[in-house]
């Protein structure tokens, strides 16, 4: 592409009253050499998008550099067509809404942000879609054949696509199948419902759109979205298809009743989890397994497991409900039939609490608060249950023919299927980057580099913890759904259902235009690796957060781009450098960085760069602007698209250049990290922590380099993380390597 | 251990649900309740347990409870309640309950409780009245008394009820619903003492007896109310009022053989005779606070069982009867006087006879469980 620049500065907003403008079209004109260099007093107007517009065919201008507002606002405005580059330069909001007006300093700020747009501008490239050599399949595929995953399949069949739905049983149905009835799911109803599965596989039935394995195991799954390439077994026979994305629903298993010997299970056939209830109350009769003597009293023991941290550490939402439910096939048995529930708290939420309050007026239902101090079988057969800390404000025993223990769920993803015959023997290298874990489930079986199935967030919950967007999990493409992805009733799942078919539409429809998906969606751009200069170091195969690069047997990286969220990690990681982006490279930004004038020493004027994550921390930095708060004029902003895109390249770059001191502001990270990329912001703190090695080359302070996790809303913690910073730097001194 | 497991008795919670606390089951045991009781003690405070020992059908715990009765259902509790589910109300269906269940004869007590025996219940009073008229004749013949004696006294004896008669009628029956009254309470204390099995009296009986008394009389435990705080004076009214009928009754029935009493006794009396400015006082206060009660249950709507209107409106019926009568005699309509005396008869006799059965026993229970309160330091010294 042959650029023509075209640089264009805003005086509008208050720019023209604040900046010389005629020093800044200078920096267009003559560092920037563009062919066309312009001030409009409202460049967002029609007027102003008619001059560009105008320029761009007069003067074949194609490289439009445009020095106003954030790029974050009047995007409508600034889109032109694809086969021109647009850099945005922000002289609002990180300039004189931040800075005094008409003050030396704060025309430096301006004149350097304008020379780092002008110099991105030049380096930066046409992006052009990824298409894959192969054909892209817009089919999806559904794992689970509950109502979770019958849901999406009718969804996402109703949205027309095709669905292939796999279920390992050799019937539909999932847990539900295994229910005598289900509680309410509808508003303001309190009465027991025939279980709804039925219907649900009829109109599956009804669908053609809709291909069904049932008796079938995924034996691998390779490639990405778009490009899944499947293999079942199914029938003893392996069938191999394509699908474009994947819904995970396989739901959940009740937590085993073996570990829970201290509330009796084991100990007499008359401890039975609330899933056996189930078959009990589906064959008839409620009858108690030791003698098949009709029950007359049951007692139901609530959160038998769950949320005890050494058993199972969270609460399964819908055993309450369960349990309820099953009071009331007892009462329905018998109306001289009693159950009693010993709960820790009762969670029925929202329109179930009505549910609740009906079994509660049950004059045969017995609730109390409680600690079970023992379970003991008495000769009889029948059960003592002794309970501590009741409502009654003493231990109360009751004698009960059968005791149901209301087991929480453990996710599919959480069971550990394939047992390694032997363990990876232990590399004694440097520490690496912490991994993650990834249970063997057998249920995706990924030809992925970094392990067979879905990194969990936190108790095997394949959650990927993206901030506000569900559904979303560290695979690309896969979409988990239902209780599967963390506990829920029966219809949040199908809420789910749809949530997570729609999500594999998104994905499937923007991988075939070559786009990102979220958090980058549109994002045209994507990692090229030059494979030439490749060490085969494994950084970025080991680094990429979302497991998009395979390797060869020589250690190669296979990038698989539809796999790619272009967060720029491996760029970040790659020590020869050789990953760039068309817009986003170690060479555009640290050229960009380069463009600042640094000052010499006895100007007093240091400089300090701010690296900051474009999704929290830029956004932050806009507010700041906009709530006019004031820092140091000595910082230069460097937006980054993810923390974990920052080579250490760029720090020694920088220090080497003369800059003072360096800031890296990201998201939080740890259990309840906030960045975008998930690892993002880790990584870079993990890189950092070898930093020290570079400084002690070049002979700085460690002090120089400084990581900053802030959230979003943290903007007016802004102005005291920077001028402290800059207070650290005017006692570190200025860099010794200014003017070299 | 097996004396203490739990069993839930389903009657019992059928019982209750059936006698006015249907709102039982809908209690979460958050305790709003007990905080919100300004009569609760600090200690173990009612009603929060009682609603689960209720909604448990822990029926021994519960009517052998003396917490049931130091409740005065103020209301506090039921208005303050999230959930509705009208503690105060619950209180008083388990105490009707525990009436029923101390009370003796059984059979009775059952009947009182029920609107189908209302009938009979009306009946059997004016069944002993009317015979009591018939065998008069006979009876004065046989025993040599003359008409004339009773003539004198103009009120009582219209030739139908001759003063005597109506005196030792009532004095028998009244012996009787006593008798039973001390039954069910001697019963009652004897459950109190058994469930607190093991542990010391705080105070003497004495002492218990008159702190309880002093509570009483006073009405303080009335005055603690917020919610409704016009029962303090409807209560007051009405025992007070029925204090001084009472005491005037008594004057008046054993005037004859009792040397403390003044010889030569006129009745009925003048209207400015100090006993008969007490009766009449007595009489518009038990009026007007039957009324003042009535008018709070109605306003309130919903408030209230049959047990409860039954011992009300027998209340107000006496009043309004005894002043009927009063009006008639001195405005000398005869016929009339004669029946609403015999309407006034009747009720007199339904409130007395029914005592230990209907509402009205709480008297005696809650006297006892106030001795019992103070006798075991179940009450806080000082509120």
């Amino acid at each position: 592409m042959n650029k023509k620049l075209a640089v264009y500065i805003c005086t509008g907003c208050g720019i023209g009253e604040a900046l010389d403008i005629e020093k800044l079209l200078k920096v267009g004109t003559g560092e920037g050499k563009a062919p066309v260099c312009k001030a409009h007093t409202c460049l967002c107007s029609q007027a102003g998008i008619d001059t560009i517009n105008n320029d761009c065919q007069v003067e074949g201008t194609n490289t439009i550099i445009i020095a106003g507002c954030s790029s974050r606002v009047n995007q409508d405005a600034f889109t032109f067509d694809t086969s021109k580059i647009i850099e945005r330069v922000n002289l609002r909001e990180q300039v004189i809404w931040s800075q005094p007006a008409n003050n030396e300093d704060t025309q430096m700020m301006a004149e350097d942000y304008l020379r780092m747009g002008i110099v991105k501008a030049q380096k930066t490239e046409l992006p052009e879609p990824f298409k894959p050599n192969e054909d892209i399949s817009k089919t999806i595929l559904v794992i689970g054949g509950g109502m979770a995953g019958m849901t999406a399949s009718i969804e996402a069949a109703y949205a027309g696509y095709e669905v292939v739905l796999v279920e390992k049983e050799g019937v539909l149905g999932g847990f539900s199948a295994r229910l005598y009835k289900q509680f309410p799911n509808q508003p303001f109803s309190l009465e027991l419902q025939e279980v709804s599965h039925q219907e649900k596989i009829k109109e599956i039935e009804s669908i053609e759109r809709i291909k069904v394995y049932t008796s079938a195991k995924i034996e691998k799954i390779a490639g990405g979205p778009g490009l899944f390439d499947v293999t079942l077994k199914h029938k003893g026979e392996n069938v191999q298809f394509r699908v474009g994305a994947i819904v995970l629903a396989a739901g959940f298993e009740p937590y085993d009743p073996a570990k829970l010997s201290h509330l009796g299970y084991g100990k007499s056939a008359n401890v039975i989890t609330s899933s056996l209830m189930e078959e009990l109350a589906k064959n008839g009769k409620i009858k108690r397994p030791s003698d098949g003597k009709e029950v007359k009293a049951v007692a139901f023991i609530q959160c038998a497991g769950s949320r005890d941290k050494d058993l199972l550490p969270y609460c399964s939402t819908f055993c309450c409900m369960t349990s309820l439910k099953q009071a009331m096939y007892v009462r329905e048995q018998n109306q001289e039939a009693i159950a009693y529930i010993f709960y820790k708290d009762m969670r029925t939420m929202g329109l179930y609490e009505d549910f609740y309050i009906r079994a509660q007026e049950d004059e045969g239902i017995f609730f109390t608060k409680g600690e079970i101090a023992s379970i003991e079988p008495t000769q009889a057969d029948n059960l003592t249950v002794t309970a501590n800390k009741t409502l009654f404000g003493r231990d109360i025993i009751v004698e009960v023919d059968m005791v149901v223990l209301a087991t929480g769920i453990v996710p599919t993803t959480a069971i550990k299927r394939i047992i390694e015959e032997a363990p990876i023997e232990e590399k004694k290298e440097e520490p690496t980057v912490p991994q993650d874990a990834i249970i063997k489930s057998d249920i995706l079986n990924l030809d992925y580099r970094q392990g067979p199935e879905l990194p969990g967030l936190r108790y095997g919950f394949p959650d990927s913890h993206f901030i506000c967007f569900p559904y979303e999990t560290r695979r690309t493409g896969i979409y988990a759904a239902g209780c599967v992805r963390h506990p829920m009733d029966m219809a949040a799942a199908m809420d789910d259902a749809a949530g997570a078919a729609l999500k594999a539409i998104q994905c499937i429809e923007l991988t075939a235009k070559g786009q990102a998906v979220h958090p980058r969606v549109g994002d045209m751009t994507y990692p090229d690796l030059f494979m030439q200069r490749c060490t085969q170091c494994k950084r970025c195969t080991d680094e990429c957060p979302f497991g998009a690069l395979n390797e060869d047997e020589k250690f190669n990286p296979l990038p698989n781009i539809t796999r790619c969220r272009r967060c720029g990690t491996c760029m970040g990681a790659c020590p020869e450098r050789i990953i760039s982006f068309k817009n986003y490279s170690i060479d555009i930004v640290g050229s960009s960085f380069k463009a600042i004038e640094v000052p010499e020493e006895d100007e007093k004027k240091p400089r300090i760069l701010a690296f900051m994550c474009e999704n929290d921390a830029i956004p932050a930095l806009d507010m700041a602007g906009v709530k006019r708060l004031s820092y140091t004029p000595y910082v230069r902003v460097v937006p980054v698209r993810c923390l974990g895109s920052i080579n250490l390249v760029w720090i020694a770059d920088a220090l080497s250049k003369g800059i003072d001191g360096i800031l890296l502001i990201g998201c939080k990270y740890g259990d309840d990290y906030q960045c975008h990329f998930v690892k993002g912001s880790e990584l870079a703190n993990y890189r950092l922590s070898k930093v020290k090695e570079t400084l002690d080359r070049l002979r700085l302070e460690s002090e120089r380099v400084k990581i900053v996790q802030l959230s979003i809303n943290e903007y007016d913690l802004l102005p005291g993380i920077f001028n402290e910073f800059m207070e650290t730097m005017e006692k570190v001194g200025p860099n010794p390597f200014k003017g070299f | 251990m097996k004396d203490k497991i739990i069993k839930p008795d389903l009657g019992f919670i059928k019982e209750i649900i059936a006698g006015g606390g249907e709102s039982l089951k809908k209690c979460y045991q958050c305790a709003t309740c007990s905080v919100r009781c300004s009569l609760s003690p600090d200690n173990e405070p009612f009603p929060r347990k009682e609603m689960i020992k209720a909604q448990w059908g822990m029926k021994k715990e519960l009517l052998a409870s003396p917490d049931i009765w130091l409740c005065h259902q103020c209301g506090d509790c039921t208005t303050y309640c999230p959930r509705g589910a009208k503690p105060g109300e619950v209180l008083s269906a388990i105490r009707r309950l525990a009436i029923s269940h101390y009370g003796f004869p059984g059979f009775l007590s059952r009947w009182i409780g029920k609107p189908k025996f209302l009938p009979f219940l009306l009946f059997i009073p004016a069944l002993f009245l009317g015979l009591a008229i018939l065998v008069k004749k006979p009876l004065f013949d046989k025993l040599g008394i003359e008409s004339s004696v009773s003539q004198k006294i103009i009120f009582a004896s219209t030739t139908i009820f001759p003063h005597w008669l109506l005196n030792s009628f009532f004095a028998f029956f009244s012996c009787l619903a006593f008798l039973s009254i001390i039954i069910g309470t001697i019963r009652f204390w004897s459950a109190m003492k058994a469930q607190d099995k093991g542990t010391s009296p705080a105070k003497s009986l004495v002492k218990s007896l008159i702190l309880a008394l002093k509570r009483i009389i006073t009405h303080e435990d009335f005055s603690q109310c917020t919610t409704n705080k016009w029962r303090f004076l409807a209560h007051s009214l009405v025992f007070f009022g029925f204090i001084g009928l009472s005491f005037v009754s008594i004057w008046v029935i054993t005037s004859s053989f009792n040397p403390l009493f003044q010889k030569g006794l006129v009745y009925p009396f003048n209207l400015l005779n100090p006993l008969k400015i007490m009766a009449n006082l007595g009489g518009v206060a038990i009026v007007v606070g039957c009324l003042l009660m009535i008018w709070n249950r109605l306003k309130q709507k919903n408030i209230g069982t049959y047990f409860d209107w039954f011992f009300i409106l027998v209340l107000l019926a006496v009043g309004l009867s005894g002043f009927a009568t009063e009006i008639f005699h001195y405005a000398r309509v005869d016929t009339l006087k004669v029946i609403v005396y015999f309407i006034h008869l009747v009720f007199v006799f339904i409130l007395l006879m029914y005592l230990p059965y209907s509402k009205f026993a709480h008297l005696f229970y809650r006297a006892i469980a106030l001795i019992y309160a103070e006798y075991s330091g179940r009450s806080n010294e000082t509120k």
